[in-house]
């Protein structure tokens, strides 16, 4: 599965180097980019691909989880919904008033 | 007149006159004669099958259960005043304003915009007419996401800034839409805006990132994509 990921990997690793997204974040967020985690998950894969180990696979599985625990930094505003709201797919009534609530 | 009556509220449905009665009937030829709603469905259609914005929020929401169809989710209508879009939590419609949206590159920013108030109200139990807070919170992320706030189009408004900029904007334009749909004092707005700033401007969601132009869309697109297959696997 890593070889098809190498190049998109690669890729991402090369983006985030690139001076318009060093610009892009500093404009953002003040600070130059951290591409570090790009090129490791790249080189990870490649020697995953060579020498598949229980190592090069827990540092994937390691850096994807750090990814996701950096969006959960902090508390969120809301609760997630477990199922989408009912009345997402009802068709349309005409006429009905604006400040109902379904 | 007693001066401390509240302003009664009327959650912005006053920029948009014809979510229950317009002009012409839906579908008609007079509709399609004498307003830009042939133009509007046109670059709408453009919108969704090109902009990688729009492409991956859709696959998004289709994947959390909300699947979008252009004649039952989204209704080209006149507006009052400069606004260019909404969201109507009531019906589940994004409307789009036919009469201030002329440009294929503005269109696509519109739906992007919100496309992710859609997304939030699909994935969170959004209070769009009670929580200032969720309703602020919504803002800032369609302001940071859809390109609102990119260099290009900062420059274009002559808002010209470089170091955290991008936040400066974001925080401006949440306000601005904030204060065009509840009747709240600019100072309760600019409270709630920083009450719920970090941790909404710090949520990527669907993105994973925060798309500064097209091409980062691009490489968020293609990482949605790519998603399920590598990460199941690992």
């Amino acid at each position: 599965i890593c070889l098809s990921q190498i190049p998109f990997l690669k890729s991402e690793f090369r983006h985030c180097k690139s001076l318009w997204n060093r610009f892009h974040n500093y404009y953002a967020h003040g600070t130059s980019p951290s591409c570090g985690q790009w090129k490791e998950d790249y080189y990870s894969c490649r020697e995953w691909e060579k020498n598949p180990c229980p190592e090069t696979k827990e540092s994937l599985q390691q850096s994807e989880r750090n990814r996701e625990a950096e969006q959960r930094k902090f508390t969120p505003v809301w609760d997630l919904r477990r199922d989408p709201p009912r009345d997402w797919h009802m068709p349309l009534h005409q006429g009905k008033s604006p400040d109902s609530q379904s | 007149m007693d001066q401390n009556k509240p302003q009664e509220e009327d959650y912005g449905y006053n920029l948009f006159p014809e979510r229950n009665s317009g002009k012409f009937q839906k579908g008609s030829i007079a509709e399609s004669l004498f307003t830009f709603n042939h133009k509007c469905q046109v670059m709408l259609q453009f919108a969704m099958e090109t902009s990688p914005y729009a492409k991956l929020l859709l696959g998004a929401m289709k994947s959390s259960g909300c699947a979008v169809y252009k004649d039952r989710h989204f209704s080209c209508e006149d507006c009052d005043g400069t606004v260019s879009g909404g969201f109507d939590a009531t019906s589940s419609q994004i409307v789009l304003c036919q009469n201030n949206i002329h440009q294929q590159s503005h269109m696509n920013r519109v739906v992007t915009h919100e496309l992710i108030h859609a997304f939030d109200h699909c994935r969170a139990h959004v209070d769009w007419f009670n929580n200032f807070k969720h309703l602020a919170c919504s803002e800032i992320r369609a302001a940071n996401l859809s390109g609102d706030c990119s260099f290009h189009n900062e420059v274009s408004r002559f808002n010209f800034g470089l170091k955290k900029h991008h936040q400066e904007c974001v925080r401006g334009r949440a306000l601005r839409s904030i204060l065009a749909v509840r009747k709240v004092s600019r100072e309760e707005a600019e409270k709630v805006v920083d009450e719920v700033f970090d941790t909404c401007f710090n949520d990527h969601a669907p993105f994973g990132r925060i798309p500064h132009d097209k091409k980062d869309a691009n490489f968020a697109y293609r990482d949605f994509e790519n998603r399920d297959r590598y990460y199941a696997n690992l």
